[in-house]
């Protein structure tokens, strides 16, 4: 009998029950079969001079305006990039624009302690290259609650004359906690007028990375108050590689890239018609089941901490109260939050190792009751960070203990997900943690 | 009660199937990981944190318990640090040898030992008698080269649960297990000892000098290179000389950073019939009469040794020096030297 039971090939996933929406969506059907005109007979260079690439051009930005409705903007005032990362990355460039005549000799940016790399990354290129203008920069993290919640207090201290930058994602990545983005604008606003009053003229920015807010969040430029805002194609059933950043009025910029000028000569390339084609249709007809959805997905939430509450090792629901019952002192299940983002439902078994409990999922029939069950697909922390073997900063900021986060699974749903399958991934994991536990138990 | 073998995972099919040999022998298995090297290389991406996923992917589908060592300090100081000072001086030392001998032979068996092991094992391919190191069954993988400076302590104290089989049963074997679900390719080990390349990685510790190339039978410059210390004796390629017939490199001249070259493969200074060694290491009595290995996987060269100087029947290719000469009794590695 072979020790490693291979049900499931790599090459064709047939059967899964698939937890990590956050990291990646399928394709849904609408955005592939739009996509495919572009990659064949509407294959032209959206630049040329003839009148089918004259047509491709008007689909593109047609495509465009469509999607930037969709967050209350101007097709002018997105750039289409090759996806969040790089987006982030375009939306630091605010800091080297920005600060051309700056007047002072040191600077600050701001970033919420749960960023996803990309921000950090690109935070510390813009302190290196406004450090060798001479400026002193300096980036500093801004404290957030156990639940993952911005410490507005925190923020209010740390945003004082210096700062240039801000950025705070709408939705983390790990968490699913929603930051009161509006509120945030609002501290910056006051700011922003102290300084006009005061003369000073240090340019004051607020970035929001919403790549995982727009399955699920109705998303208003106006109402967010954000001077830039990332998006996510692959996050929403759109392709992989495609995002976009929203650039507000009166925001300088500075390319990655140089080139042929696309995308106001912020962004050069031959632009990814299909890309942005099925981004566009994929957020659309997410957008149009925003409510249904979201109702779906905490019904999930609650019926996968249900199943997980019988878990022999407690569960500690991140980013939500955890409840116990005042008598018994047994865990109880929790409320539903606001701050939390309908797909998600991270989850630490204390004392178990979470990436034991990755694979054993992958294989369900070394512990399953049920040898024929499907495997589950679920991850810990953001894919990235977790493949280089870092420790979670987000689960760090919220103040988890090593052992806590070691045993922190992300778990969030979407549109390959069903009621049923929710609760038979439950009891999978829980009776995945059940073998890990009574292995330990035996060591 | 069952003896406990801490087994090397490195997450490639070798070791993951050892794992899974010494469970079916009813030991108590613990996989460890040791992590060696993590720090990428400007084109190479060190794959550790892959390889690590794939080690402890096996071992929690097997049930066995895993930890990961970090040795990167150690690792350093006893096998990099020694390596860069090898080449400084302008001899090619072979890291893998050093890894075995002070870090997976001795740190990682003494680290064992103190958590409770009676036992460690490799996916190395070599077999050992409880006494004696032995070749391993498939000659063409045999890594015995590369362990022969390991320890009689460590000898008597390692199983390799695949010493006895061949490349293709191991695949195979692996097959069967489940286990072609479970990796997707070899593991490299240490990444500047993969794709990248020494003279890559060298270069990141020493700057790049320009120095003169000279022709060992003219005496005339044919041309520049970047630094004695990037080059080896034998290399034949990557000099740069445009076309013709190759220059090997037959000499250094590391104070003056001149680099020595000839067109002719007969060339004196590339051959010889004897062999200097240093740091010679014997198990047992050394035989005067014995086969000697000069590389991995080269043919074994009938040699006799007078305890400091190997002689061959022959005139052999010259190996560089900081290499090593591996010494065979039959099937027994009995030890061997380095070469001066």
């Amino acid at each position: 009998m072979p020790y490693l039971p291979a049900r499931v090939k790599y090459d064709i996933i047939t059967v899964m029950i698939y937890l990590d929406h956050a990291a990646a969506t399928p394709v849904i059907p609408q955005a592939l079969e739009a996509m495919r005109p572009f990659w064949s007979d509407q294959f032209f260079n959206p630049s040329s001079p003839y009148l089918p690439a004259k047509r491709v051009r008007e689909t593109y930005e047609d495509y465009k305006n469509r999607l930037a409705h969709l967050i209350g903007a101007k097709g002018n005032d997105l750039i289409i990039t090759s996806g969040a990362t790089e987006a982030n990355n375009l939306a630091f460039t605010a800091t080297i624009a920005g600060c051309t005549s700056c007047p002072l000799e040191s600077t600050k940016i701001l970033v919420l302690a749960t960023e996803h790399d990309s921000v950090f990354a690109a935070a510390e290129a813009a302190k290196n290259r406004l450090e060798s203008t001479n400026r002193a920069t300096e980036v500093e993290t801004v404290r957030v609650d156990q639940y993952g919640r911005i410490d507005l207090t925190d923020f209010r201290n740390k945003l004082d004359k210096n700062v240039i930058f801000v950025s705070v994602a709408l939705v983390n990545g790990e968490l699913g906690t929603i930051q009161p983005l509006s509120e945030i604008a609002e501290i910056i606003k006051v700011e922003r007028l102290r300084r006009l009053e005061n003369g000073e003229t240090l340019p004051l920015v607020l970035h929001s990375d919403a790549s995982q807010a727009l399955n699920l969040l109705s998303i208003s430029i106006s109402r967010l108050g954000v001077d830039l805002l990332t998006l996510n194609s692959a996050k929403v059933g759109g392709p992989k590689g495609v995002g976009a950043l929203y650039v507000g009025h009166g925001i300088k910029l500075q390319p990655l890239t140089y080139g042929g000028g696309q995308e106001r000569g912020l962004r050069a390339g031959t632009e990814n018609v299909a890309g942005l084609t099925g981004f566009t249709i994929a957020a659309e007809e997410l957008q149009k089941h925003l409510n249904a959805n979201r109702k779906k997905y905490a019904e999930f939430t609650q019926a996968l901490r249900t199943e997980l509450l019988k878990s022999p090792v407690k569960p500690l629901f991140l980013g939500v109260k955890n409840r116990e019952d005042e008598k018994t002192g047994a865990p109880k299940l929790p409320k539903p939050s606001d701050h939390q983002l309908a797909n998600f439902c991270p989850v630490s078994f204390p004392g178990i190792d979470a990436e034991r409990l990755i694979y054993l999922l992958e294989d369900p029939a070394i512990f399953a009751n049920d040898v024929s069950a499907e495997p589950v697909y679920v991850s810990t922390g953001a894919a990235c960070a977790a493949s280089k073997g870092e420790k979670s900063k987000t689960l760090q900021a919220i103040g988890l203990s090593d052992t806590e986060i070691a045993g922190s699974l992300r778990i969030s749903f979407g549109s390959t997900n069903t009621l049923e399958g929710i609760k038979e991934a439950g009891q999978l994991i829980v009776q995945a943690v059940t073998h890990e536990w009574e292995r330990i138990q035996n060591v | 009660m069952s003896k406990t073998v801490f087994l090397g995972m490195s997450g490639g099919v070798d070791s993951s199937l050892s794992a899974i040999l010494l469970k079916e022998q009813g030991y108590n298995v613990v996989g460890v990981y040791m992590k060696n090297w993590s720090r990428d290389l400007p084109g190479m991406k060190c794959p550790w944190a892959e390889d690590l996923a794939d080690a402890k992917r096996v071992a929690t589908k097997l049930g066995i318990d895993f930890h990961v060592f970090d040795f990167e300090t150690e690792y350093k100081q006893k096998v990099v640090d020694y390596m860069l000072a090898e080449f400084k001086k302008g001899r090619t030392p072979n890291p893998d040898i050093m890894c075995n001998q002070e870090v997976k032979f001795k740190l990682f068996y003494d680290v064992a030992r103190e958590q409770g092991a009676d036992l460690i094992a490799t996916g190395h391919y070599a077999q050992n008698d409880g006494k004696n190191l032995l070749k391993a069954v498939d000659e063409n993988k045999d890594q015995t080269y590369f362990l022969y400076r390991i320890s009689e302590d460590a000898i008597a104290h390692t199983l390799f649960p695949i010493g006895h089989l061949t490349k293709p049963e191991v695949k195979k074997l692996a097959a069967e297990k489940g286990l072609d679900n479970a990796y997707k390719k070899e593991s490299m080990g240490v990444c500047f000892v993969g794709e990248v390349g020494m003279k890559d990685f060298l270069k990141e510790y020493f700057p790049v000098t320009p120095g003169d190339i000279i022709d060992e039978d003219t005496g005339e410059k044919v041309g520049t290179h970047e630094g004695a210390i990037f080059y080896t004796i034998g290399q034949r390629s990557g000099l740069n000389l445009g076309g013709g017939l190759p220059y090997y490199v037959t000499r250094k001249d590391m104070p003056r950073n001149l680099l020595y070259v000839s067109r002719n493969l007969n060339a004196r200074e590339l051959w010889t019939r004897e062999l200097e060694l240093e740091d010679v290491i014997i198990r047992g009595e050394a035989p005067i009469k014995l086969n000697v290995r000069l590389r991995h996987r080269a043919p074994l060269i009938p040699a006799t040794f007078d305890g400091q100087k190997l002689t061959f029947a022959q005139e052999i290719k010259r190996p560089a020096a900081g290499q090593s000469a591996v010494f065979y009794d039959d099937d027994i590695c009995i030890g061997g030297g380095i070469i001066k």
